[in-house]
């Protein structure tokens, strides 16, 4: 199925977010995550699976003042 | 133990020097420079990630050296995106803690007013320990207190303009009238500078772009950090007044006027 990740078109197998993001070496620590605008907390990244369409934002702390 | 803590919502902190963690040529001068600092806070930015480039692990060290993090919302243009960017890193860091700031001139970065307070109350509600950053203006300063802003993080110059405490008779006002700690943020160049905010009675310092250019960042990070201390030791210890005229300070009795 098609999903986007940070507007990047991407074809996965059906996969919660936690096994998407580990498969794709995404960066898991100091992240946070958005499905189609809503913010997905960290406890539910297992439990949630990826539909059709779904597009992600995915991100990351940096360095910053 | 320190005896003049500085206290924050629930947190005490000894050093009254805040960092920023951008603008850094690499990480472990980045890391170095914090540690010289003796920097008890730390600022943090977010963003999208890019899925094609691998990402420094930033955080195990700063969390290994028991640094408290503080997100910032840099990049929000307005209320309603910097509550999107607080909720974010909220979950990014898992911490409630936060430094508010919305500047949608990319020229000048300055604050809105208008979306900080709008964003700070509603942030406030949530949950969130917010830290606005906002220009130096004392009546902002005081609603923002009222709405239950945990400090207030008024500007001395421009962000990254190492132009100092332009701001000085404004910072002054929103000392005096505060009931929620000073955090004077953006501007601040070099060491007297901060040295002067701190002089001024305000609570502690924000620090990046002064540090992180620096010829060598690690030794202005340790002089940041004693101009801190030496401004805080002089607010504490009380100020001379100033005058206009002199005032001599040995005796003007006309003792030589017999012999020439």
């Amino acid at each position: 199925m098609k999903i986007t990740v940070n507007d990047i078109e991407k074809e996965i197998e059906p996969s919660s977010i936690e096994e998407f993001l580990t498969d794709t070496d995404a960066p898991l620590k100091g992240s946070a995550l958005a499905i189609n605008g809503v913010i997905i907390s960290r406890g539910q990244w297992s439990k949630y699976q990826l539909q059709e369409n779904d597009s992600l934002s995915l991100f990351q702390v940096i360095a910053g003042g | 133990m320190n005896k003049d803590p500085l206290i924050i919502a629930d947190q005490t902190f000894s050093s009254r020097l805040f960092t920023g963690t951008g603008k850094y040529n690499d990480q472990q001068t980045m890391l170095a420079s914090l540690q010289a600092s003796k920097s008890q806070l730390v600022t943090m930015a977010l963003k999208r990630v890019d899925m094609q480039t691998q990402q420094d692990d930033i955080l195990a060290p700063l969390i290994k050296n028991k640094i408290k993090l503080l997100p910032n919302t840099s990049g929000a243009r307005n209320a309603k995106e910097a509550i999107f960017a607080a909720q974010l890193a909220r979950e990014a860091l898992q911490t409630n803690w936060l430094k508010l700031e919305i500047h949608p001139d990319p020229k000048y970065l300055l604050p809105d007013p208008v979306e900080t307070l709008k964003a700070a109350e509603a942030l406030v509600k949530e949950g969130f320990i917010v830290l606005p950053y906002m220009h130096a203006d004392p009546v902002l300063a005081k609603k923002l207190a009222d709405v239950g802003c945990a400090a207030v993080m008024p500007l001395g110059a421009p962000i990254g303009s190492n132009k100092g405490i332009q701001t000085a008779d404004f910072l002054a006002i929103i000392i005096e009238q505060a009931t929620i700690p000073v955090i004077v943020d953006a501007g601040i160049g070099a060491p007297s500078h901060a040295a002067l905010a701190m002089e001024m009675g305000a609570d502690a310092v924000l620090i990046n772009t002064a540090m992180a250019v620096a010829g060598n960042p690690i030794a202005m990070s340790r002089a940041f950090a004693k101009a801190v201390q030496a401004g805080r030791e002089a607010y504490l210890a009380g100020l001379g007044h100033q005058s206009q005229q002199a005032i001599s300070s040995s005796p003007l009795t006309a003792f030589l006027d017999p012999i020439i």
